[in-house]
C-alpha cells in the first residue's frame, strides 16, 4: 500500500532561451518525497539544483512538467512551501526579529502571536538576546540561523534548504549540521536539502538523490534509513556509503 | 595603546582640515591686503555683516534674506519628491512605465533649469511661483534618475524572499523593493539638494526681491563688494550645513547601513 | 648558521597584537625545502593573520620570520598566494594571467613564455590559454590562479581555503592537481584550510593551531603513500586525531 507522498514531482524539465541560445537545465526529473523525511538533493556545482528548488518553491514556471503536494497539482507560491536561500537574502533593514516574522506578516498573523511564535524560533535555534539586531551584526552562521527560523516560523510543511551552509567553514558546518537534525527532530516537517557535499548528504539524509551534472537527471536515489542516526562520519559504513556515492558522481569541470 | 594612536590620527586628520580653512582664511587676508586690491578684507566683511544686521535691506535682515532662499528650495524641492520618487518608482518597475517615460524624460533631462526662465517668465510671471517650478525643474531629474536606479538594483534575492513569505503586488514595492532602494534614493536627494540651493540662488541672482541670490546681485550693481562676499559666505556655510544635516538624518533612517559614516 | 639550508622558512617566537587582542602567541616552527604543510585550527583562531604575517601584508608585533636564512621580504623572495575566491585578473587572458607574476619581475620575454607553456601544459589549460576568466568555469579559473602562482617558481606558496565552496569532487581534483604540480616543481607549500580531510590528503606535516592567543599546538606528521586513500583506516585514524586535538582546545 504505497503510502500518499507528500510532495512529488513528475517530468520536469526548464530550459533557459536567451538572445545566444537555448539552455536546458533540467531534464525530466521526477522524484517523490514521503511526509517528514529528510530528502537530500545531491549534485556537482552548476548542476542546476538551485533552479530545480526554485521550481518546487513556485519561483520558476517549469518548462514541462507537475509538481503536486499531498496529492493536489500545485504551480507558483503556495504558502505550504518555504525556503532557506542559498545567500541568505535576510532583509537588512529588518532586526532579527522583524525578519522572522515576515512570513507570518503576510499571513495575516496578529502582532502578538506573530512576536511569540517569531521568540519561539529565535530561542530555538540558539539566538536568544539577539531579537533587535541587524543582520550585518551577525556572524555567518548566526545569519543562517537567522534564516532557517525564518523559513521555520511561517509553519511550512515542506522547508526549502539551498546549500544552506555553502558559505561555513567546515567546523561552523558540522555544527550547524547538527543543529538543523536538533531542530527537524524537535519538530518534524518534510525536508528537501539541497548540498553539493557528499559527507553533508549521507551525515544528513533518509535519503539521497544524486543529479548528473548539467542538464540534470535524476542518476540514482540512495536509501540511508537503515544508517542509525547520529551518524558518525568517520565509521566504516559511512565512509563506505560515501565512497560509494562518490563514485557514481559526475565530475563537473564545467566547459 | 591602540586606542591613543586612533584617538591621535583623529586628532591630526581633523588639524588637518583646520589648518586647510586656516590656510584659506589666510590666502583670504593676503589676497586683500594692500592698495590696489579689490577685495574686501576678511575683517571689512564682518563689519558689513554686523552692519547689515541694523541696516537691512529690502527691509528684511541676513537671516529673513537666508530664510527666504531655503523655503524656496525646500517648496521645489518637497514637490520634485512627492512627484519624483514615485514616477521613479514605476519606471524602475515597470517595462510599460518605461517604456513611455524614459525617452520623454531622457531628451528633457539635458535642458540646463536657466534654460527654462524665459518660458517660465512668460508662464509663471518672475514671482514665487516661478521659482518652485526651476528648483522643481533642476531636482526632479535627480531624484528620478536615482530612484529608477535605486528600484532597477533591488536586489533579486531580497525580492524573491518578499514574493517566497506572501508579499505581492504594492506591498512588494513598499515593503521590499523601497527600502531596497532607500540608498540610492537618498544619494538622489542629496544631489537634489545640492543642485536646488544653485538653481535658486542662480534664479535671485536674475530676478528676486529677497532672498541671498538677489543680495549678490544688488551687492554688485551697487558696487558693494562686500556686500557680495556676505552673501556668497552665506551662501557656502548654508550649503554646508544642509549637507551635513542630511548626511544625519540619512543615517538616522537607516541604522541598518555600514556604509554611512 | 650552517643549517640554514636546510629549512626554507623559519618563524621564530613570532607574536602579532592588533592594540590589546594578542592574536597569535610566541609561534615556532620550521619548514623544510619543498615540504607541503597544511595549517589546520578552530574557527577564529587567527590563521588568516598568520597568513598575512607570511605575505608580509603585516608586521610581527616581534618575532621572525627567516626564508632561506634571511628576513621574508616581499621585494627579494618570490612569495606567491592563492585565496579562497579565484583571483584572476579579469581584463587578461589566460596566458597574461599565467605570465602576469613573471612580467612583473621583469623577466625575457622568451622565458615568460616558456614558463607560460610548461604551466599551462602542467595544469591543463593549454586549451584556454586565450580566453578571458570570465569565460571559465571557478573551478578552471583558480586552476589559472594556482598555475599563476607557481608560475613563478616561488620561494613559498601560500594557500587559503582555495577550494573552500567548490564540490567535493571538485575539491578533489583540484587537490590532485596541486600536488602533481607541487612534485613537478618542489615548491614548497604552506595551505590553510578548515577542512581536516584535506589537510590530512595533501600534507607531508600538519601544524595545528590552538585558540586565540594562537601558537603552534601540535605538529603531526602524516607519513602515507600518495595518492591516499581517504577510506584507508591509517587515514581515518590521523584524521579522527588532528579533529580531536582541534576540539580539544
Amino acid at each position: 500500500m504505497a503510502d500518499r507522498f507528500k510532495l512529488s514531482v513528475k517530468n520536469l524539465s526548464k530550459a533557459f532561451v536567451t538572445k545566444k541560445d537555448d539552455t536546458l537545465v533540467i531534464d525530466d526529473i521526477s522524484m517523490d518525497v514521503r511526509e517528514n523525511e529528510f530528502l537530500v538533493i545531491l549534485g556537482p556545482g552548476q548542476c542546476g539544483k538551485t533552479v530545480l528548488l526554485n521550481m518546487v518553491a513556485g519561483l520558476l514556471k517549469p518548462t514541462l512538467g507537475e509538481i503536486y503536494m499531498d496529492g493536489e497539482k500545485v504551480s507558483g507560491l503556495d504558502k505550504r512551501v518555504r525556503m532557506v536561500f542559498q545567500k541568505l537574502a535576510l532583509l537588512p533593514w529588518l532586526t532579527v526579529s522583524k525578519n522572522v516574522q515576515i512570513g507570518m506578516k503576510y499571513a495575516k498573523v496578529p502582532k502578538e502571536q506573530r512576536e511569540r511564535v517569531a521568540q519561539h524560533y529565535i530561542d530555538l535555534v540558539g539566538l536568544q538576546g539577539f531579537e533587535r539586531s541587524y543582520p550585518h551584526q551577525l556572524s555567518g552562521g548566526m545569519k543562517q540561523r537567522v534564516g532557517i527560523a525564518r523559513a521555520y516560523a511561517s509553519a511550512p510543511e515542506v522547508l526549502l534548504m539551498d546549500e544552506p551552509f555553502g558559505q561555513l567553514d567546515a567546523q561552523t558546518r558540522y555544527s550547524m549540521e547538527d543543529e538543523i537534525l536538533k531542530i527537524w527532530d524537535k519538530d518534524k516537517r518534510t525536508i528537501l536539502f539541497v548540498t553539493n557535499n557528499i559527507e553533508e548528504a549521507v551525515y544528513l539524509a533518509d535519503r539521497i538523490v544524486l543529479l548528473s551534472k548539467r542538464p540534470a537527471k535524476v542518476k540514482d536515489v540512495f536509501d540511508l534509513t537503515g544508517l542509525p542516526r547520529p551518524r558518525d562520519n568517520l565509521s566504516e559504513e559511512f565512509l563506505r556509503i560515501r565512497q560509494e556515492i562518490a563514485d557514481q558522481m559526475d565530475l563537473d569541470l564545467g566547459q | 595603546m591602540k586606542k591613543h594612536t586612533f584617538i591621535l590620527r583623529n586628532f591630526l586628520l581633523n588639524l588637518l582640515s583646520f589648518l586647510s580653512l586656516g590656510l584659506l582664511v589666510l590666502l583670504w587676508i593676503v589676497g586683500s591686503s594692500g592698495e590696489a586690491s579689490i577685495l574686501p578684507s576678511p575683517y571689512e566683511v564682518w563689519t558689513k555683516f554686523l552692519a547689515l544686521s541694523e541696516d537691512p535691506i529690502a527691509g528684511m535682515s541676513m537671516l529673513g534674506h537666508s530664510l527666504q532662499s531655503l523655503r524656496r528650495v525646500f517648496v521645489g524641492l518637497l514637490a520634485a519628491t512627492v512627484v519624483g520618487i514615485p514616477l521613479g518608482t514605476m519606471i524602475g518597475w515597470s517595462e510599460r512605465f518605461r517604456a513611455i517615460f524614459q525617452p520623454v524624460f531622457e531628451i528633457i533631462r539635458p535642458i540646463p533649469p536657466l534654460a527654462w526662465v524665459p518660458l517660465i517668465s512668460i508662464w509663471c510671471g518672475v514671482f514665487e511661483f516661478s521659482k518652485y517650478i526651476l528648483v522643481f525643474i533642476g531636482t526632479f531629474s535627480a531624484i528620478v534618475v536615482n530612484t529608477y536606479a535605486g528600484v532597477n538594483l533591488a536586489n533579486r534575492d531580497n525580492i524573491a524572499v518578499g514574493r517566497m513569505f506572501g508579499a505581492r503586488g504594492v506591498r512588494l514595492i513598499t515593503d521590499i523593493v523601497f527600502p531596497s532602494a532607500l540608498p540610492s534614493i537618498m544619494a538622489g536627494l542629496k544631489t537634489a539638494l545640492t543642485t536646488g540651493w544653485g538653481v535658486v540662488l542662480a534664479a535671485e541672482m536674475i530676478s528676486a526681491n529677497y532672498g541671498l541670490g538677489m543680495l549678490v546681485t544688488r551687492g554688485s550693481d551697487s558696487n558693494d563688494i562686500q556686500l557680495v562676499l556676505v552673501a556668497m559666505l552665506l551662501i557656502g556655510l548654508i550649503g554646508a550645513l544642509m549637507s551635513t544635516a542630511f548626511t544625519i538624518l540619512e543615517r538616522r533612517l537607516s541604522p541598518w547601513r555600514t556604509d554611512l559614516n | 648558521m650552517a643549517e640554514n639550508n636546510e629549512y626554507k622558512v623559519e618563524v621564530r617566537h613570532l607574536y602579532k597584537n592588533f592594540g590589546s587582542l594578542e592574536v597569535l602567541k610566541d609561534c615556532n616552527f620550521n619548514v623544510k625545502r619543498g615540504e607541503f604543510i597544511c595549517v589546520v585550527g578552530p574557527t577564529g583562531c587567527g590563521k588568516t593573520t598568520f597568513l598575512n604575517l607570511l605575505t608580509c601584508l603585516l608586521e610581527p608585533t616581534s618575532g621572525e620570520i627567516l626564508i632561506d636564512g634571511k628576513p621574508a621580504n616581499p621585494k627579494k623572495h618570490n612569495l606567491a598566494f592563492v585565496f579562497q575566491e579565484p583571483t584572476a585578473y579579469p581584463w587578461l587572458t589566460v596566458r597574461k594571467n599565467l605570465g602576469y607574476c613573471l612580467s612583473l619581475k621583469h623577466l625575457p620575454k622568451q622565458e615568460i613564455a616558456a614558463r607560460v607553456e610548461n604551466i599551462a601544459r602542467l595544469m591543463g589549460l593549454s586549451a584556454d590559454l586565450d580566453r578571458y576568466p570570465s569565460e571559465l568555469s571557478t573551478s578552471t579559473e583558480q586552476k589559472v590562479v594556482i598555475g599563476r602562482a607557481f608560475a613563478m617558481n616561488p620561494d613559498l606558496l601560500l594557500m587559503d581555503e582555495p577550494y573552500g565552496q567548490m564540490d567535493i569532487k571538485t575539491r578533489f581534483y583540484l587537490e590532485d592537481e596541486v600536488v602533481r604540480i607541487w612534485k613537478e616543481l618542489h615548491s614548497t607549500v604552506l595551505f590553510i584550510t578548515h577542512n581536516i580531510e584535506e589537510a590530512v590528503y595533501l600534507a607531508d606535516r600538519i601544524l595545528i593551531l590552538s585558540q586565540k592567543p594562537a601558537s603552534v599546538k601540535e605538529d603531526v606528521v602524516v607519513d602515507l603513500p600518495r595518492p591516499r586513500d581517504i577510506n584507508s583506516p591509517e587515514f581515518v585514524r590521523l584524521r579522527s586525531y588532528v579533529t580531536d586535538q582541534i576540539k580539544w582546545w
